[in-house]
């Protein structure tokens, strides 16, 4: 178990007296990371924020059940991860999940990082087409892949989390969470690779 | 065979994990993005809600930072009714009138005729 700085523990402690300011340093300091996350797990921006203010919303309610076993934040990712996949079956399950409400287009990254295998310092017009195409691919990939997969593949490879901290987030085992992310890995590569109809270099 | 079972290590990762790895992190690219609602006042509006306006009722308790201006304001403005009440009342007070207090003498006998 994770020994909490005396700092957070007595944050942790104004939270669970439901200190009205202490939520609000909360939300002032996790916000922007925990949308990113949502946002990364759902795609659609205004859903994204709205699942942000839940998590906070969640937070509040159930900060009494925290036992400190993790982190502040590994435990508000929990909760936020968990909120994510019950939204997105959710949606499955009323087949509202559209997959054309991608972010919009001004939002879009130049080609150097979107093309993500094969990178340039300058993008010739072609290539932004390309390496734009091949980012709303693997978004809308990622989207439809199974809510478990997607789950590993954004904590690991895109949030950049250690596998100790996916572990506390997803109450996995350690190995499941590798075996899930090699097998969600397969999966989205040869979805891209499908929708673009040639092999990813 | 269990899920946990079929894969090893984190150093066990093939160059098509880090293609993939790669892939997603060029197609999320923003680690700045900020939405862009009021997250904060979003969430003390429902918290207000669903707690029937237990939490987040009043001004105090939903500013972000402490409102040092409202307390300081708030402060000089008794100040200064405390002496506007002065400045009001302090000409009206007079000096204490003295009453002669004596008791007039008693008659007892009944006057003579």
């Amino acid at each position: 178990m994770a020994e909490p700085d005396p700092e957070e523990a007595r944050f942790i402690a104004r939270l669970v007296a439901r200190d009205e300011r202490a939520f609000n340093e909360l939300v002032e300091l996790y916000g922007d990371r925990i949308y990113r996350l949502v946002l990364r797990m759902v795609g659609r921006p205004a859903e994204a924020e709205d699942l942000t203010q839940e998590v906070f919303v969640q937070v509040f309610k159930a900060v009494g059940e925290f036992r400190g076993d993790a982190r502040l934040g590994t435990w508000l990712y929990r909760v936020a991860v968990n909120l994510c996949k019950n939204r997105n079956r959710y949606l499955h399950r009323r087949r509202e999940h559209a997959q054309d409400e991608l972010e919009p287009h001004a939002e879009r990254s130049a080609l150097g990082t979107a093309q993500g295998v094969t990178t340039s310092e300058t993008a010739r017009p072609d290539q932004l087409v390309q390496g734009y195409q091949l980012e709303v691919i693997v978004k809308r990939e990622i989207l439809a892949l199974d809510a478990d997969f997607r789950e590993v593949l954004v904590l690991r490879d895109i949030e950049d989390l250690a596998y100790e901290e996916i572990v506390q987030i997803t109450g996995l085992a350690e190995g499941t969470v590798k075996s899930r992310l090699h097998r969600a890995r397969v999966a989205l590569k040869q979805r891209v690779e499908a929708a673009l109809g040639e092999k990813l270099r | 065979m269990s899920e946990e079972e079929t894969h090893g290590t984190e150093g066990d990762e093939t160059p098509d994990d880090e293609a993939v790895r790669r892939l997603l992190r060029g197609a999320f690219p923003d680690p700045t993005r900020r939405p862009e609602g009021d997250v904060l006042r979003g969430f003390q509006a429902r918290v207000r809600e669903r707690s029937g306006g237990k939490f987040y009722a009043d001004l105090w308790s939903t500013s972000a930072q402490p409102p040092v201006v409202v307390f300081l304001g708030t402060a000089a403005l008794l100040l200064a009714l405390v002496g506007a009440a002065w400045a009001v009342l302090a000409p009206l007070r007079g000096q204490v009138e003295r009453v002669p207090m004596a008791p007039r003498p008693v008659e007892v006998l009944p006057p003579q005729r």
